[in-house]
């Protein structure tokens, strides 16, 4: 058995285990031991793998899905997605150690450990049919969390905007797979279907409305971690960026740059946190697929950093949220709640991680956004205009929130006595990834480097797909 | 000579931006060092930073008057583009650079006593050396990246800063107006970048600034013109110029050291300093030039009338500050370079002085009062004296309510952007009711969620 193997049995093995666990009578809180151990260790395996250049090749290749794109490599770790695997695995910690004790029980750890575990195989993958099947499963582990009866309406939007886009994506796939569509419209039409699909699935303009509803009155919790990994990049960058025309990619940056900028103005204005931080994460999520117009090497690493660094970013700033609403209840931003005196910690990892989500310098984001700008200035310098106003709306929201969550009098805060700080392990938990995104802000080096390597990696195969009577591959 | 230029720089720039790590590193790990380490620390950076571009100007001084450009590698070593460290030095920023850190020194040791056992102490000096890494970024750098990193860090800074006493709802306020006016700052000086990176196929800033004295950019032509505009629109954010000048009373909120070393004498000449840099830029582009020069007129004319009718010292002095920094603008735009600089270093140095002894004026007065016997007789200014009566009277209500400058941003900006903004909220709710009609709960949410 190869290196590769063993690692990547051991990523799967860890939320298994998790989710073996939870159906064991084991005390809730040991369970939730248990589960921050196993994404702690599933974090340094991913990094692991991550710096390991000799597993960025690793595949398992079957002729069992050989008709369907990217089927071959049912299995595939590259310079691409061993990126992405920390970023699973640290979304997983970030929730297991934060989320308050009352509000994460048996069926929630369960539910965090599998969606983790489909989010790390979605990531694994290239093939169409098994990012369909993962894609399904995805969905259904969200609605899932929004089983109960306050939260049915969102539930039925969900099911509604993801139903579709999973229909939209399933029958392109089919399209695509057809005997005879290569080169013909049919093919054409399939790419648009899963197109469509991909951008309901991130939330790009019009097909958005679905995220600041489900931030605000569904569950934060499981909308962070359905959506801060962003499943509808990947599958953008697997299935449509090797073959899609530059026509169909400058409309996918057009329409994202478009989300960038509305989702930044909107969050401005929110009188709800939690409304807020859906239009936040739809600005900067947005970004990725702006990289993804492939004008350029710098602007597609760009768009890959700003993946991650809005993934962390914003998945730190939502729990930042999720945790003061444990000690307050909802909160609005219409007023200043203060406090920061008795939570100074949440306070400054709030504002570093909001910070990080508008690219300010000394952050990950700034990076992402500053790579994603300079590459993009010659052949689409509306890119660059446009990151522009949103990196300026998106600083203003967030301060916002900032002066409205922590700043002000405290005079509704609980009584004096009454601890409100952060307990060790969600303190160290927001100073970790702090100190992550401010240290690969200012020593980026070897991670702009995988970015760069990634982003020739899809651009040399974009090339070979589209050299004439290629058929349609999938994959990469 | 260039191997001492280039570890004298970095130790100058370093220095307070190892304060920043050190400082906000603790913080961050919610162990602040104690008053008398931190101010030990804050001393000595900013005594390193200043010895540092002190020595730089006088080996770079002496040697010669070109420019020079100190590169400390990139971040990528497989690919050309995206950020590489590069500070371009000569004597107007070393110059620059090292009054910037006399002036924090200077800031640094008086406030260690003003803000004793003030609970925001540390958080005060975390904020300072954010500052001063952000100006003498400003000073020094040598291509857009750079300047952006430090026009961001002065910027935020600056607002967290007249949000120190954030317990004030007021103060809070006034400083996310002076944030928004600093984004609409930063905005148009990443759009300069943009733009120079798109006509030129570059962002290092010799190509604005030229390559020493009196020589010229590399731009000419409509490009040159856009790209100065979008810099003067930047400057006049940053520098309160007309019409962003509305929100430099309301910077006041916070405590004197820092109106001292931002609306005093660092930060608003900050924009002013990036002027003289760009000098070179301007000559190429008289419009902008010309645009240049009006606004800082017309900024001298409207704030000198106006710190006439403040009524607490700090705004005063602000507007006096902005006088000042109006002039200095129209200087540069005449091409007065040397005695734009010379203005800039004398009237910073001054106006810090001025408002550092704001909060004795009261016992100053008396001091003077117990001196001459009696109460020191109101002087009528020239200007009051030469003003017809109704004149006076019209000018009194403009000067009064600061231009109605604040009304006209809400006004033309603030609502419609907000109005906007809130029917698209009501959009998108209808977007969801569309899907599912008759389908929203009445009451929706509760602070019993589950959120795992």
């Amino acid at each position: 058995m190869s290196d590769g193997w063993l690692w990547l049995a051991a990523l799967i093995a860890l939320p298994a285990l998790v989710i073996g666990a939870s159906t064991l009578r084991l005390d809730v809180e040991h369970l939730r031991r248990l589960a921050v151990a196993a994404a702690l260790a599933m974090l340094f395996v991913a990094l692991g793998v991550a710096v390991s250049p000799s597993l960025h090749d690793f595949s398992i290749l079957t002729s069992a899905l050989s008709w369907a794109p990217g089927g071959e490599a049912i299995v595939r770790i590259d310079t691409l997605s061993a990126t992405l695997l920390p970023l699973a695995a640290g979304l997983w910690v970030l929730t297991v150690a934060v989320t308050p004790r009352a509000a994460l029980d048996r069926r929630g750890l369960r539910r965090t450990a599998l969606a983790t575990l489909v989010t790390l195989a979605s990531f694994l993958t290239e093939s169409a049919v098994v990012l369909l099947l993962l894609s399904v499963a995805s969905v259904w582990t969200f609605l899932s969390a929004l089983a109960d009866p306050a939260h049915r309406y969102q539930r039925r939007v969900v099911a509604v905007y993801l139903g579709f886009s999973t229909l939209l994506f399933a029958v392109g796939v089919a399209v695509l797979v057809s005997p005879g569509a290569q080169g013909t419209t049919i093919e054409k039409a399939g790419m648009w279907l899963i197109v469509v699909a991909a951008l309901v699935r991130k939330g790009i303009v019009p097909f958005h409305a679905w995220v600041p509803e489900v931030f605000d009155h569904g569950r934060l919790g499981p909308a962070i971690l359905f959506n801060a990994p962003q499943l509808g990049a990947y599958m953008t960058v697997v299935l449509i960026v090797p073959r899609a025309s530059p026509e169909m990619l400058r409309i996918i940056a057009i329409l994202a740059l478009g989300t960038a900028v509305y989702g930044a103005a909107l969050a401005l204005v929110q009188t709800s946190a939690r409304r807020a931080c859906g239009y936040l994460f739809m600005s900067q999520s947005a970004l990725v697929m702006a990289g993804l117009d492939c004008t350029s090497v710098s602007a597609l690493a760009g768009g890959l950093l700003v993946w991650l660094s809005a993934g962390l970013a914003f998945a730190g700033l939502a729990r930042c949220v999720l945790v003061l609403e444990a000690r307050r209840g909802r909160l609005d931003l219409t007023t200043y709640h203060g406090g920061y005196e008795r939570m100074p910690l949440l306070a400054i990892s709030f504002l570093a991680m909001g910070l990080a989500c508008t690219g300010f310098p000394g952050t990950l984001g700034f990076v992402g956004q500053e790579l994603l700008v300079d590459g993009a200035v010659d052949a689409f310098p509306v890119m660059g205009f446009a990151v522009v106003v949103a990196s300026a709306l998106t600083g203003l929201a967030v301060l916002r929130m900032y002066f409205s969550l922590f700043c002000g009098r405290s005079e509704a805060l609980a009584h004096a006595s009454m601890r409100l700080g952060l307990r060790p392990r969600e303190a160290w938990t927001f100073v970790a990834l702090v100190l992550a995104l401010v240290g690969l802000g200012i020593a980026p080096r070897a991670l702009v480097d995988s970015r760069f390597a990634a982003s020739d990696e899809i651009l040399r195969q974009r090339q070979e797909n589209m050299l004439p009577g290629r058929q349609f591959s999938g994959g990469r | 000579m260039s191997v001492p230029l280039t570890w004298l720089v970095l130790a100058g720039v370093g220095s307070p931006a190892v304060l920043l790590a050190l400082l906000g590193g603790a913080s961050l790990l919610n162990r602040p060092l104690p008053e008398r380490w931190t101010a030990s620390l804050a001393g000595t950076s900013m005594t390193v930073a200043f010895a540092a571009f002190f020595v730089a100007f006088v080996v770079r001084g002496t040697a010669t008057t070109g420019t020079q450009l100190l590169s400390y590698g990139a971040w990528s070593t497989s690919h050309e583009g995206g950020i590489a460290l590069e500070f371009l030095v000569d004597r107007l920023s070393l110059a620059f650079a090292a009054l910037s850190a006399a002036i924090a020194g200077v800031v640094s040791a008086f406030s260690n006593r003003y803000l004793h056992r003030e609970p925001g102490y540390n958080r005060y000096f975390v904020l300072l050396a954010m500052f001063v890494t952000g100006m003498l970024l400003i000073a020094v750098a040598g291509n857009v990246a750079v300047l952006f990193v430090g026009w961001e860090f002065v910027g935020l800074s600056s607002a967290l800063l007249v949000a120190f006493f954030h317990e004030r709802p007021a103060a809070v306020a006034n400083a996310f107006r002076v944030f928004s006016v600093y984004r609409i700052s930063d905005a148009a000086m990443l759009a300069a970048a943009v733009l120079l990176r798109h006509v030129a196929g570059t962002d290092s800033l010799s190509l604005l600034f030229g390559s020493g004295a009196g020589t010229t950019s590399g731009l000419a032509g409509p490009n040159a013109t856009i790209i100065a505009v979008l810099l003067i629109v930047a400057v006049a954010g940053k520098s309160a110029l007309l019409p962003f000048s509305s929100w430099l009373p309301r910077a006041m909120e916070g405590p004197t050291p820092s109106s001292a070393v931002y609306y005093g004498s660092l930060s608003i000449h900050a924009g002013c300093f990036l002027l003289l840099r760009a000098a070179p830029l301007l000559e190429q582009a008289p419009m902008a030039r010309l645009l240049a020069g009006v606004l800082g007129a017309a900024t001298a004319v409207f704030a000198g009338i106006t710190t006439r009718v403040q009524s607490d010292v700090k705004s005063s002095l602000a507007y006096a500050s902005l006088t000042q920094v109006g002039l200095i603008v129209v200087e540069i735009a005449i091409g007065w370079y040397t005695i734009a600089f010379v203005h800039l270093a004398g009237h910073a140095c001054f106006r810090l002085l001025q408002f550092l002894s704001a909060p004795n004026v009261l016992h100053d007065l008396h001091g003077i009062e117990d001196a001459i016997g009696d109460r020191p007789s109101p002087v009528d200014g020239f200007l009051e004296a030469v003003t017809l009566n109704c004149a006076r009277r019209r000018l009194f209500l403009i000067a009064l309510e600061r231009g109605f400058l604040d009304s006209a941003l809400d006004r033309v900006v603030v609502r419609p952007f907000t109005r906007l903004a809130r029917r698209l909220t009501l959009v998108d709710q209808w977007l969801c009711d569309a899907v599912l009609p008759a389908q929203r709960p009445v009451a929706v949410g509760s602070s019993e969620d589950r959120d795992e």
